[in-house]
């Protein structure tokens, strides 16, 4: 007897091209709004990661380190190249620029507390310099952007680092964006703007148009603190040989470079996934250009965009950079569970909220503890590959000890491919 | 009074020079400036000092409580993120005067170039001559006083702050997002007092105000792209 059942079976498609879920709610809000839209927190495509590199053990041909009796030293000078007071911390991880405003006051107040708990630096991000987290604060590194929004003399005066800021990885060329539901009367007072009003600040510096004006403000700003504080430039990954060039050109000490995975507290979905490009091929570029120069041991160099593990921290510092910001990990660390609805205002965890009962879910110790154990844990992680490298600096890891494992990462970074001595593409320090 | 000579200084040279003119005796007086940048940046010392010839650029850059007086031109962003004190420039400047000032008195007794005052957020900025396009762009407080020409787009995406100008056409030269307006009876008293202590000749019943728009919320092209199918027709023959 054939136990076979016949039936009319209908095939089942599945998008997975063009036409998935997303793209249709995309146009379908497009459809009902007629405007771009708006969210918070990054980039949520696909892009290289710094997982495509391997790092390479020590074993014969060198030495390893006691991963648990013998030292690797984390701590970073950052900004030596002219300041006259550089920037000494114990471990190359600082908190990256997220303003007040776009996170709430007990945020910012935790991030700044574990700084103190681990001896790093955190940048004020835009609108201004909260008194909080300045006390609280180990080192304070400060933003000048184009808004100028709750800036002054006295916020350079309290700064053991400048950054001019120029673009963020998440929106570059974008002027920044608050939604008005986050400017409530006391973000307004601080940044000295109207209650509730949705801020579309200054895409451009009203005070140094062009490379070359930018030549005299950094001569400006070196009169004005008197050539001690080392000053910054944070770019977004772009043209970054070009960018780098000039910033090096204009006479900064270091570089604090944002990739596309930057994150935000709102941007356009349009300029977070299409603007800029990925951190790890701009690293690249950064140093190959500062290496052309002649410069890579005085101009030092902070990438931030999608930074997550003490691997991402070894194989950046393995590539040439001095140091990395963390912003989106650090919300993590806290509570944030990346939900990217940001830029709503309503975020329950008390992080990107200006509302008064949220707020006050945010336990402060209690997340700067978690911040701080982020940092110290990820730096054991990054000092523990070291180890195995055989390093006793963290920043002696170099580009040497890197392999990729994709041809896409060997192509994009010039470390060889895994098993070969093979490179597609530019080289980047390898002997053919 | 010291006397500088400012022909062999570097600006820093300079700089130090000027604080410890100040110190001594209160009054500064710089000769052969020959366009230098960055002259009086961040003077925070009571006293006055004379610029005898014209400056470069970011001259008082974030001056608080001097007095600084140049006998000439000034160079582009003259004054920026000034905090206290008076810029006084006798002749004309480039653009970018005062801009991101948050407090002190400019007064610029030529014309000056545009973009003057952009994103200032409180203090005084007197043009006494013309003024280039985009003046007073994103003003987030304080008063730009226009008593010549203006430019196009003035007051382009202010948030606060009042502009005050007597140009008969000012009508057609406002940025979006602000409305002309008449001048208060207290308003006029500070004009009249601002024009007395600065010797400029002028009436404060002449001059109207360019105030933001009370609704508080922007609205920008970028929101609401502009498309006009009506022009763009088939050809006919």
């Amino acid at each position: 007897m054939n136990s076979t059942i016949k039936k009319d079976v209908e095939p089942k498609d599945v998008q997975h091209g063009i036409w998935n879920k997303e793209t249709i709610s995309e146009i379908d809000y497009k459809a009902g709004a007629g405007k771009h839209r708006i969210r918070g927190c990054g980039a949520t495509r696909y892009m290289p990661t710094f997982d495509d590199l391997m790092v390479l053990p020590s074993q014969l041909s060198r030495m390893s380190l006691d991963t648990y009796r013998e030292d690797c030293d984390t701590r970073t000078v950052l900004g030596k190249r002219t300041a006259t007071r550089p920037l000494v911390i114990e471990t190359p991880i600082m908190i990256a620029g997220m303003s007040y405003g776009a996170l709430s006051k007990e945020a910012k107040i935790a991030l700044a507390k574990a700084t103190a708990l681990t001896g790093t630096v955190i940048s004020n991000g835009e609108g201004g310099l909260l008194p909080e987290e300045l006390e609280n604060s180990y080192r304070q590194s400060v933003q000048i952007l184009p808004s100028r929004f709750g800036f002054s003399k006295r916020n350079i005066e309290a700064a053991d680092m400048l950054e001019f800021l120029v673009g963020i990885g998440a929106k570059p060329g974008l002027s920044g964006h608050l939604m008005g539901n986050k400017i409530t009367k006391e973000i307004a007072e601080f940044r000295q703007l109207p209650v509730g009003i949705d801020l579309h600040s200054h895409p451009r510096h009203g005070d140094a148009f062009g490379a070359d004006d930018l030549v005299v403000k950094m001569e400006q700003l070196r009169e004005l603190t008197h050539g001690e504080v080392p000053i910054f430039m944070k770019i977004a990954a772009g043209r970054v040989r070009d960018d780098v060039k000039i910033a090096v050109k204009v006479g900064v000490d270091g570089i604090i470079l944002d990739g596309a995975q930057g994150g935000t507290g709102a941007a356009p979905v349009m300029a977070t996934r299409h603007l800029g490009i990925p951190t790890m091929p701009a690293l690249v570029q950064a140093v190959r250009t500062l290496e052309e120069m002649g410069v890579k041991d005085e101009v030092s160099l902070i990438v931030s965009g999608g930074v997550t593990d003490g691997a991402d921290l070894a194989k950046v510092i393995a590539i040439g950079a001095d140091a990395v910001a963390i912003g989106t990990g650090a919300m993590v660390a806290m509570g944030c569970r990346v939900c990217l609805r940001c830029h709503t205002g309503k975020c329950g965890f008390g992080i990107g909220t200006q509302n008064p009962e949220f707020r006050k879910r945010l336990d402060i110790d209690g997340a700067a503890e978690r911040v701080a154990n982020y940092i110290k844990a990820m730096t054991a992680e990054a000092v523990l590959l070291a180890k195995a490298a055989g390093k006793t600096r963290l920043k002696n890891l170099e580009r040497e000890d890197l392999r990729s494992i994709t041809l896409e990462a060997c192509a994009m970074t010039g470390i060889p491919l895994v098993g070969s001595n093979y490179v597609f593409g530019e080289r980047f320090g390898f002997e053919s | 009074m010291e006397h500088i000579n400012a022909a062999d200084l570097s600006t820093s040279e300079l700089n130090k020079k000027i604080i410890q003119g100040l110190k001594a005796g209160g009054e500064v007086s710089i000769q052969n400036p020959h366009s230098m940048h960055n002259i009086a940046t961040g003077l925070s010392r009571p006293g006055t000092v004379t610029i005898q010839g014209s400056t470069g650029f970011y001259t008082g850059g974030f001056l608080e409580g001097s007095t600084v007086i140049i006998e000439g031109n000034a160079g582009w962003y003259v004054g920026d993120n000034m905090m206290d004190g008076e810029l006084l420039i006798r002749k004309n400047t480039g653009c970018n005067a005062g801009t991101y000032l948050s407090g002190g008195t400019v007064v610029i007794y030529g014309s000056t170039g545009s973009r003057v005052g952009y994103g200032m957020k409180g203090g005084t900025i007197i043009v006494c001559g013309s003024v280039g396009a985009w003046a007073g762009q994103m003003t987030l407080g304080g008063k730009l006083i226009v008593l010549g020409k203006l430019g196009a787009d003035i007051g382009e995406s202010m948030y606060r702050g009042a502009i005050f100008v007597r140009d008969k056409d000012a009508e057609k030269k406002l940025g979006s997002n602000v409305f002309l307006d008449h001048i208060q009876a207290g308003e006029a008293r500070e004009l009249e007092e601002l024009f007395k202590r600065y010797g400029i000749d002028a009436k404060s019943e002449a001059f109207q105000v360019i105030r933001p728009l009370p609704s508080g919320r922007h609205s920008y092209a970028l929101f609401n792209p502009e498309l006009k199918p009506e022009l763009a027709q088939k050809m006919r023959s």
